[in-house]
């Protein structure tokens, strides 16, 4: 069953290498997206999934990333990537002090806290006039794109940018898949199923819980750094709070707890807008924006009342359930 | 060598005193029990020495150093490692993850090494997996290694949790009631286990239990607490005799109890009355007649074809072994499952398919396992909310005449009072509720020798007041001393009925019911009286376990291969089979 | 200045009186619940267009008969608005709570998240999308009393004393009354409160049904002090959420009182400061900064 799996995932990645050269602009620059946001989910399959913290700020760390990029290039005329590596940097370490509360909150009441966080940074230092320095003030950065080695890559060259997207999230998928089953992925399992236990059993809560919420904060951030360069620019809209929210949406619906989830997720959150148009255009048809909201909040609460473990996870288990079957019939045969 | 001292321990919880200057001191290679009353404090000592609790005053050293400022996790990796009362496994994780947590914890890991997979990574899991290994194999669990600890049944998973403690290189060994959930002759087992575990890995223990059998073989030493304050001391014979402890804790009964073989040395036996004629009976029309009641989980049917008759005022036991069934066909009576078969009759009204609320209204009340509460709720919110089940507004004086320590708790919040407290709280809303029937699933789970038989013997109260008792209990000498009639279940279903003089007097008749620990007479089930025997709620998938865990390894092999020829579960076949080796 | 600084005052403790409103009908739900409704602004909205409808549009506003006022009128189109939150509420749980029973606490506030976008959206595909819309007063809007030198709107009063009384009396609800302390027995463990004879589902009913019902109360009396559309009350829930935070999320009195506090720190610091948001800034710090250090000992409370 895992080599259907793997086999499947193979067959996917082949798809992502080869299809989207094959596609129009803005297609591409949803593919694109697409990958950013699954890195952001992610990043919520880390902290909530294994560790069971629960966040609502995951778009703010994309958000500071994304900020100090654009402002490191901007301001310091660093080179893209290495402007880009010192923004996941300081999303490391927001998430670090973000981590802090939850220390001492946990489950609902620490959600709560991270929106506010989420919403602190939204209305205030990502808006307010004061920290231009870091926001590039009401206009936000412009990134006129980089080269790599002979290569543009900018907001009308996006494959570049795509293919180095889909790397990252590649291995950070791999890298998640190799924690789970090791040491510290044991020991963040620990404290999401007992902090009591995990602590009395030698686990540092302060310490594990920290590097979570900074690790994941670096994940989404790794989205958020190269955001600049696919879309050209950096404002604050694309990481408001609703962006958080629907980051945690899209994880619980398609199974917080599991990578390949994210991949599923983020697919969904960067084609879904541009196909309902495409649809609307060819029915020669206008269908309001708030149709397709309708629908999305149904299908929300509906699938979450009917799949209790997201849509992967619902899935896993039933070919886990084949899985179980094969080896009686191996018995027989033996 | 003293290996631990701790000296004037207090700690308060806004008014109670939970502990009040204790001290003691653990000798290296010692096994030290403590023991005492609910909520005397027992636990709370426990969460001070491993550190999540920090004690209002006193101090505790270990190895010659003060603890104060270390956290838990570095408590336990120099060595202090500890069992909790109600269960603390990492439940999604399995069996062997379980046991590798602690043992990763020892060595220096880093996350890095382990997201990339390094080589060295790979190598200190190979030495994590062997080491993990080799003590699941110690404990008898390496079976189970790949089951989530969460599927298990209860008493396998307090054998987890003590291989977990053990994976923790532990100097000093914290073991939060052990035996509860486990049967009879599990606790005999576990008392050499933990002989053999000082003599293996050389370890110290501090050991509460309210199984003094286990207690009074396993330990060197006893301390007592009681009301937070220290008791008595001394060796286990000592405390055995001492007056002073038997008053607050063991009970009048119980001075000759310990090891004492013969048959009718039971709690209650001595202090409750024999059963008396019921105050009225209506032979005729029996207030609860259940015919044919099938109920279950998911996709497995647990009970099938049940059949009861319960008169006024009588009192009536139901033994068999875990997983016979007797939990899930009181929760089909009281509507918390609904039976899928039969039918169930209470005072002439058709009741089968009536939700719980409904039920409760009649004058059918059920404490469950677990007692039912509301943790958020204080004692005297929730003692109001007996109105709901019958008691005349909102008079709690009866209540309180009984258990008068409710009345000084009755601000308290149910969550963060002892197990007995809670079981009092449990035991009076019966008392207000003024029912017809109760049924009383595993009332002394957990508790105390003495209050043990205080309420076994409020059951004789129950039965003057004309109200009749469905009991199970797993400690069938003591139930039986107080019941009139006993249904003996197996496999899910009734096997025999018969009048609890009969029973008493025919062992056999009960041993076979107890599938597995057959030969082990139930005399030693019954043996120090009230202690934390349960049954774990049969749930499928727990109960298969038990069912499985049961069968000689030869039997299971054949079964595996015969269902995996005839494509059928295993399940099914087990439960055939067990039919066929009855008639 | 003083006339100023108790002008300020009036503006803070209205604007605290509306958060508090809002954050009463998330607290109580969370209470007896235990679910995190993102949806409270949404419910609150789409019952306060209720009433529009009654009020404003054309079919409706010509049943009015002749010889009653006006605004008895809007009293009326209040309780129709009123009795329509009730029969949300019940609907929510019929048809989603009461399918959700033992699920986590996120899935819970996520599924809050999908009604939230069902009846925003809904909303603006029936009334529009953004535009603003005519408040619905309860009140005459001009009248006033004026206290300490400085007229306070009747609308300003009702906001404050609503927040005050309703949280007062839900409290003791809570506290005193059997069926509220039922309502508490089944949030901690339903199965258990079935076996203690407590109706179950209707008390789950009762629960949603009551939670709507503030949530409307809390819009209709809100409407004239924001730009009424379908999403300013929607998102109202942010910010009223820093107010429940405040009272733990449990305690709603502590709530108002929260609320109030709020309202005041956002707007005193304005006399002197230019900048709208800094204000805002520092409360949501401070609110921060007090959970945070109100928690205590989280490890244990689990075991109890
Ligand atoms: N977190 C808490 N908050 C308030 N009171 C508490 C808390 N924990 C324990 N207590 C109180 O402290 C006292 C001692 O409790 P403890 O759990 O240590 O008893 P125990 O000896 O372990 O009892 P048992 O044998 O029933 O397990 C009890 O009266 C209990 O109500
Ligand atoms: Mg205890």
């Amino acid at each position: 069953m895992n080599r259907v799996i793997r086999a499947a995932g193979f067959l996917l990645l082949a798809l992502a290498i080869t299809v989207p050269a094959r596609l129009d602009l803005e297609l591409q620059f949803d593919a694109a997206l697409a990958v950013i946001y699954g890195l952001a989910i992610l990043s919520l399959v880390l902290l909530t999934g294994y560790v069971g913290q629960i966040s609502l700020c995951q778009a703010t760390f994309m958000g500071i990333s994304a900020f100090g990029t654009g402002m490191l290039v901007n301001t310091f005329h660093l080179n893209y990537f290495v402007a880009a590596a010192a923004g996941v940097l300081m999303s490391f370490l927001v998430g670090i002090v973000v981590g802090i509360p939850a220390l001492r909150l946990r489950g609902i009441l620490l959600a709560v806290v991270t929106l506010g966080v989420a919403l602190v940074f939204d209305k205030y230092f990502f808006l307010d006039s004061a920290y231009g320095w870091f926001t590039g003030g009401s206009f936000g950065w412009h990134v006129s794109g980089t080269h790599v080695g002979s290569i543009k890559v900018d907001s009308l060259h996006v494959m570049p940018a795509y293919y180095v997207l889909l790397g990252i999230f590649v291995l950070v998928a791999l890298a998640m898949l190799r924690l789970h089953d090791s040491g510290s992925g044991r020991r963040f399992r620990a404290i999401r199923d007992s902090e009591l236990a995990a602590a009395t059993m030698g686990v540092d809560l302060t310490r594990y819980k920290l590097v979570a919420f900074g690790l994941s904060a670096a994940i989404a951030g790794l989205g958020g750094a190269l955001y600049p360069l696919v879309v050209g620019s950096v404002s604050a809209q694309p990481f408001s709070f609703l962006y958080s929210l629907q980051f945690a949406a899209f994880a619980v619906l398609m199974g917080i707890r599991y990578v390949p989830a994210a991949a599923i997720g983020g697919f969904f959150m960067g084609f879904m807008p541009v196909i309902l148009v495409r649809l609307s255009h060819s029915l020669h048809h206008d269908i309001k924006y708030d149709w397709f909201q309708v629908v999305l909040g149904a299908l929300l609460v509906a699938q979450l009342i009917l799949l209790p473990d997201g849509v992967w996870g619902d899935v896993r288990q039933k070919l886990d359930h084949l899985q179980v079957k094969a080896p009686r019939r191996k018995v027989e045969t033996a | 060598m003293s290996l631990l001292s701790v000296k004037d321990l207090t700690v308060r919880f806004g008014g109670i005193t939970a502990l009040d200057q204790v001290s003691l001191e653990l000798n290296r290679g010692e096994i030290l029990g403590l023991i005492g009353p609910n909520g005397a404090g027992k636990t709370t000592l426990f969460n001070c020495i491993s550190g999540v609790l920090q004690p209002d005053q006193g101090r505790i050293r270990y190895q010659g150093k003060s603890l104060r400022w270390l956290k838990p996790h570095q408590r336990a990796q120099r060595g202090i490692a500890r069992t909790f009362q109600n269960l603390q496994l990492w439940g999604t994780m399995t069996v062997l993850d379980n046991v590798k947590v602690p043992i990763d914890a020892l060595g220096k890991r880093s996350l890095v090494v382990d997201a990339l997979g390094l080589p060295f990574a790979t190598y200190a899991e190979k030495a994590a997996n062997e080491r993990a290994r080799a003590i699941l194999h110690v404990l008898g669990l390496l079976d189970h290694e790949d089951r989530l600890a969460g599927d298990l049944p209860v008493g396998i998973q307090r054998r987890v949790e003590l291989a977990r403690a053990l994976a923790m290189r532990p100097q000093l060994l914290l073991l939060d009631e052990p035996a509860a959930g486990l049967d009879a002759a599990e606790t005999e087992g576990l008392a050499d286990l933990l002989t053999r575990i000082r003599e293996r890995f050389k370890v110290s223990m501090l050991l509460v239990d309210h199984d003094m059998s286990l207690v009074m073989r396993a330990c060197d030493y006893i301390y007592v607490l009681d009301f937070g304050k220290l008791l008595a001391a001394g060796r286990p014979e000592a405390i055995r005799e001492d007056p002073k402890v038997i008053a607050a804790y063991l009970g009048e009964a119980s001075a000759e109890l310990p090891g004492a073989p013969e048959e009718e040395a039971v709690v209650v036996a001595k202090t409750a009355a024999q059963p008396t004629t019921p105050v009225f009976r209506l032979p005729d029309r029996p207030l609860l007649e259940v015919s044919g009641l099938a109920a279950g989980y998911g996709h497995l049917e647990v009970v099938r074809d049940v059949n009861l008759r319960i008169s006024t005022g009588e009192v009536v036991a139901c033994i068999g072994a875990n997983g016979a069934g007797k939990t899930t066909t009181l929760r089909a009576l009281s509507g918390v499952i609904r039976p899928r078969g039969g039918r169930v009759i209470f005072e002439g009204a058709d009741i089968t398919h009536d939700r719980p609320e409904a039920i409760v209204r009649l004058g059918l009340v059920h404490i469950p396992q677990g007692r039912g509460l509301f943790p958020k709720l204080s004692v005297e919110e929730t003692l109001r909310l007996a109105s709901y089940s019958g008691a005349d507004g909102e008079n709690l004086e009866p209540a309180f005449q009984l258990f008068p320590k409710l009345r000084d708790r009755r601000r308290q919040v149910v969550g963060t009072l002892s197990g007995g407290e809670q079981q009092m709280v449990a035991m009076a809303r019966a008392i207000l509720a003024r029912p017809k029937l109760v049924l009383l699933d595993e009332m002394s789970q957990g508790l105390a020798p003495a209050i043990v038989q205080e309420l076994f013997r409020l059951l004789d109260e129950f039965r003057n007041r004309g109200v009749a008792v469905l009991l199970v209990e797993q400690f069938v000498d003591s139930a039986l001393a107080v019941a009139d009639r006993a249904y003996v279940f197996e496999q899910g279903t009734v096997v025999h009925e018969a009048s609890a003089k009969e029973l008493r007097r025919d062992k056999g008749l009960i041993a076979s019911s107890y599938l597995g620990s057959a030969p082990e007479p139930p005399a030693a089930a019954a043996h120090a009286g009230g202690n934390g025997h349960n049954g774990h709620t049969p749930l499928p998938a727990e109960l298969m376990e038990d069912l499985m865990l049961k069968l000689p390894a030869s039997m299971l092999r054949s079964l595996q291969e015969k269902s995996a020829r005839e494509g059928r579960p295993a399940q099914a076949l087990v439960l055939e089979l067990l039919e066929e080796r009855r008639s | 200045m003083l006339i100023q600084l108790e002008a300020y005052t009036v503006i803070g403790l209205t604007v605290g009186g509306a958060l508090a409103l809002a954050a009463l009908g998330i607290v109580l739900v969370y209470r007896v619940t235990g679910v995190l409704n993102f949806a409270n602004g949404a419910m609150g909205m789409f019952s306060t267009f209720v009433a529009w409808t009654v009020i404003y549009d054309p079919g409706w506003s010509r049943l009015r008969p002749a010889f009653l006022p006006e605004q008895v009128w809007v009293w009326f189109a209040v309780l129709i608005a009123l009795v329509f939150s009730v029969g949300l509420g019940l609907a929510l749980e019929l048809g989603v709570f009461r399918w959700l029973v033992g699920r986590s606490q996120l899935i819970k506030a996520v599924v809050t998240i999908g009604i939230l976008l069902l009846l925003q959206s809904g909303a603006s595909l029936i009334w529009g999308n953004t535009q603003y819309h005519l408040p619905v007063n309860v009140v005459d809007p001009q009248r006033s009393v004026m206290v300490a030198r400085v007229p306070v709107g009747w609308n300003q009063l009702l906001v404050m004393a609503t927040a005050i009384g309703l949280s007062l009396g839900l409290a003791a609800f809570l506290q005193w009354s059997r069926f509220g302390v039922a309502m508490r027995a089944v949030s901690d463990d339903p199965i258990a409160a079935g076996l203690w004879g407590i109706p179950v589902r209707w008390v789950g009913s009762v629960s949603w049904m009551l939670g709507s019902l503030v949530a409307a109360i809390a819009g209709i009396l809100i409407s004239p002090f924001i730009n009424f559309d379908t999403i300013s009350l929607t998102l109202l829930v942010l910010d009223a959420l820093a107010a429940a935070l405040i009272g733990g999320l449990v305690s709603l009195p502590l709530t108002v009182l929260g609320g109030f506090a709020l309202g005041l720190l956002e707007t005193y610091p304005r006399i002197w400061i230019q900048s709208q948001d800094f204000p805002k800034l520092i409360a949501l710090l401070v609110i921060l900064a007090v959970l945070i250090f109100r928690a205590r000992r989280v490890l244990l409370e689990k075991q109890a």
